[in-house]
């Protein structure tokens, strides 16, 4: 304790130069824990999208994702109903939806288009929250429309393509699970953006019954099991996949490769800026210590005559460096909290990223044990920097340092 | 208690090369306290630093205590450690430290148990008459004041041997025999040998003995009290080199 208060009172000694390097520190650190807090936001924003949109675990049919099917949903699931009621009595289940992924033809009577169809319950809409942005109209409730006619929900690039707007009447016609054509008339409920372009143009929503009837089928493609923490989707997976050997269940992350392209994007972009900021703290501190060396090569000299050891001398300018480092860190950790913090209210939008229409908050997820580990790291930075500088400094015979002016 | 037969030293400084001590001998029993005097560039300073083992480059044999210098760098910090004290021109106390601590230094680093370390810097401090400004950093005190702490700080471990260099050079009269008094009157009780380089006639006065360096060689060997045994060792010992 002593010797860590002879620490402080030396990086005292000199002010300005103990500051501005404390401050460089600071800013690193901040700059880190900012910088990696925005990865940690995007990353766990990703994950929630990912596990929103398909569901924290998804079941199907072994062959779903695997083999190519010759006719719609060959490699489907049948009788899901008593799977369903089975799964969620689980308490860590939130809802289980049932989806179909179809596809065919639409048309206005004038003009025809391919479309990229999900047959869903009205429930998807409620489990999912506001997933969906919605222009005009409204989402599906599972009831018939006017006319008695089944509804639609579609993507703003294809109710555009389609010229529809909510209370038009449009036609889906697509391939039964025995490879005949069936079509069926619908009216359009509403308009949506999901903020993927390609999807945009494409993607609709019906009810999941009127998708069977025009499959002419009653299986469904997967069955998503929403869970109430995302954390605990690994051990669910694990007990799913013993509960239900003869299916494949499949965990969120499997198939969420837009979050792990990010994510490795990210890591690397980050991680070179950590190792640059990281850098640039050691050769500020040894710049820092090398000087108070120099200038406390007397006292060096002072010690060594009256029996330090190169070790105790060092130690004391290891001291001085982890102090810095240390205040810097906390400091840095601080400037961190408050841009969190200053970023919540203001609400900074960014602007959308490649691939998207739809621009995101700009936020930092504040981590403690990042903030931890990053100060661990750079007091170790600056340690590293003053043995490096406080050994060249002690390799000075006694009496040259003695007589060092 | 200190022995040196024939200590040379040389250094280059560019093409030249220095001799700055030609085969020096001499004895100094223990308690005494001797005065090494000679113009700048005689070897005092030298002297003192091979005397005090914070410079292992010579030739020559150094004894202390009749056991030979070691040359492992290790073995002569432990020995400063534990034998040695030291008085600067400068003081050379540390900043940082209250006068208090700066005594204390020498003590921590002996690992002496808490109690018995502020018994003897109490009593050091208290000798040299600083116990009021114990609790004083160096840049409060006087210049005499700080040399009476590292006067202090040199004795408080009780050493065998104090080496002190031009340690009234930067005082004034009445503070220089203050300074003088105290380093006599505290080696005489803690029996430690005094090795003292300087130019202060008031400290030559007051020394056992006194001798004078001149160009790397001992010139004179003076009894400075009475004509007791022969402290320095004889005058015309020359290095060969």
């Amino acid at each position: 304790m002593r010797w860590l208060i002879f620490a402080c009172l030396n990086v005292i000694r000199n002010r300005r130069r103990s500051l501005l390097t404390v401050m460089i520190a600071a800013i690193a650190m901040a700059a880190i824990l900012v910088g990696s807090g925005f990865a940690l936001f995007t990353y766990h924003s990703l994950a929630q999208k990912a596990a929103r949109d398909d569901g924290n675990l998804i079941i199907t049919n072994p062959h779903f994702f695997v083999k190519i099917a010759e006719h719609p949903l060959q490699y489907g699931l049948d009788h899901f109903d008593g799977l369903r009621s089975k799964l969620l009595q689980d308490n860590d289940v939130r809802a289980v939806l049932p989806r179909i992924h179809f596809s065919g033809l639409v048309s206005n009577g004038d003009k025809t288009s391919t479309f990229i169809g999900l047959g869903v319950e009205p429930d998807e809409f409620r489990v999912k929250g506001p997933f969906l942005d919605l222009l005009a109209g409204k989402v599906l409730n599972g009831k018939q429309g006017k006319d008695g006619l089944p509804e639609v929900v579609m993507a703003k690039g294809l109710a555009r393509s389609m010229n529809v707007k909510p209370g038009d009447g449009i036609t889906l016609l697509s391939t039964t699970t025995d490879g005949a054509l069936n079509a069926i008339d619908f009216v359009v409920r509403g308009v949506y953006s999901t903020g993927v372009p390609a999807l945009d143009n494409r993607q609709l929503y019906v009810n999941l019954d009127t998708a069977q009837s025009l499959l002419a089928t009653k299986k469904i493609s997967t069955l998503s099991v929403y869970l109430f923490d995302i954390g605990k989707t690994a051990e669910k997976l694990t007990r799913y996949q013993k509960l239900l050997p003869r299916l494949l269940v499949t965990p969120w992350w499997k198939h969420a490769f837009y979050y792990h392209s990010v994510r490795s994007l990210y890591n690397r972009i980050f991680g070179l800026l950590g190792i640059i900021l990281v850098l640039l703290v050691f050769f500020s501190i040894s710049n820092t210590m090398s000087m108070t060396v120099t200038e406390r090569t007397r006292e060096i000299g002072t010690m060594s005559a009256m029996g330090a050891s190169r070790s105790e001398i060092i130690r004391n300018f290891v001291f001085e460096s982890a102090f810095i480092g240390g205040v810097g860190s906390i400091l840095g950790a601080l400037i961190a909290a408050l841009m969190n913090w200053g970023l919540l209210q203001l609400d900074f939008q960014m602007p959308p990223p490649p691939g998207s229409s739809q621009s995101y908050p700009l936020l930092i997820e504040f981590s403690v044990p990042l903030a931890v580990a990053v100060g661990l790291t750079l007091t170790l930075v600056c340690i590293l920097a003053a043995l490096n500088a406080a050994h060249r400094g002690c390799r000075m015979s006694v009496t040259d340092a003695l007589s060092h002016v | 208690m200190l022995r040196f037969d024939h200590l040379c030293k040389s250094y280059r400084t560019g093409p030249t090369e220095v001799h700055a001590l030609r085969g020096v001998s001499g004895s100094i029993p223990a308690g005494a306290s001797v005065a090494l005097c000679g113009p700048s560039g005689s070897g005092k300073t030298t002297l003192l630093n091979i005397c005090g083992l914070l410079d292992p480059s010579y030739t020559g044999e150094l004894y202390l205590n009749d056991r030979k210098v070691p040359t492992d760098a290790r073995a002569r910090t432990r020995m400063r450690r534990d034998r040695i004290g030291f008085i600067f021109q400068c003081y050379n106390l540390i900043p940082v430290m209250t006068a208090f601590e700066n005594v204390e230094y020498p003590l921590l680093m002996l690992g002496l148990s808490k109690a018995e370390r502020y018994k003897r810097v109490a009593e050091m401090i208290d000798g040299v008459g600083l116990a009021k400004h114990a609790c004083l950093r160096p840049d409060q005190l006087s210049g005499g004041q700080q040399q009476r702490v590292a006067i202090a700080r040199a004795l408080v471990k009780q050493p065998k041997l104090v080496i002190a260099d031009e340690p009234t050079a930067n005082l004034d009269t009445a503070t220089a025999h203050q300074v003088i008094d105290l380093m006599r009157d505290l080696g005489r009780e803690v029996g430690s040998t005094f090795l003292i380089a300087t130019h202060d006639p008031r400290m030559t006065g007051r020394c056992d003995r006194v001798c004078t360096l001149h160009d790397g060689l001992l010139a004179e060997d003076q009894d400075a009290l009475e004509n007791e045994s022969t402290v320095c060792g004889p005058k015309e010992a020359v290095c060969a080199g």
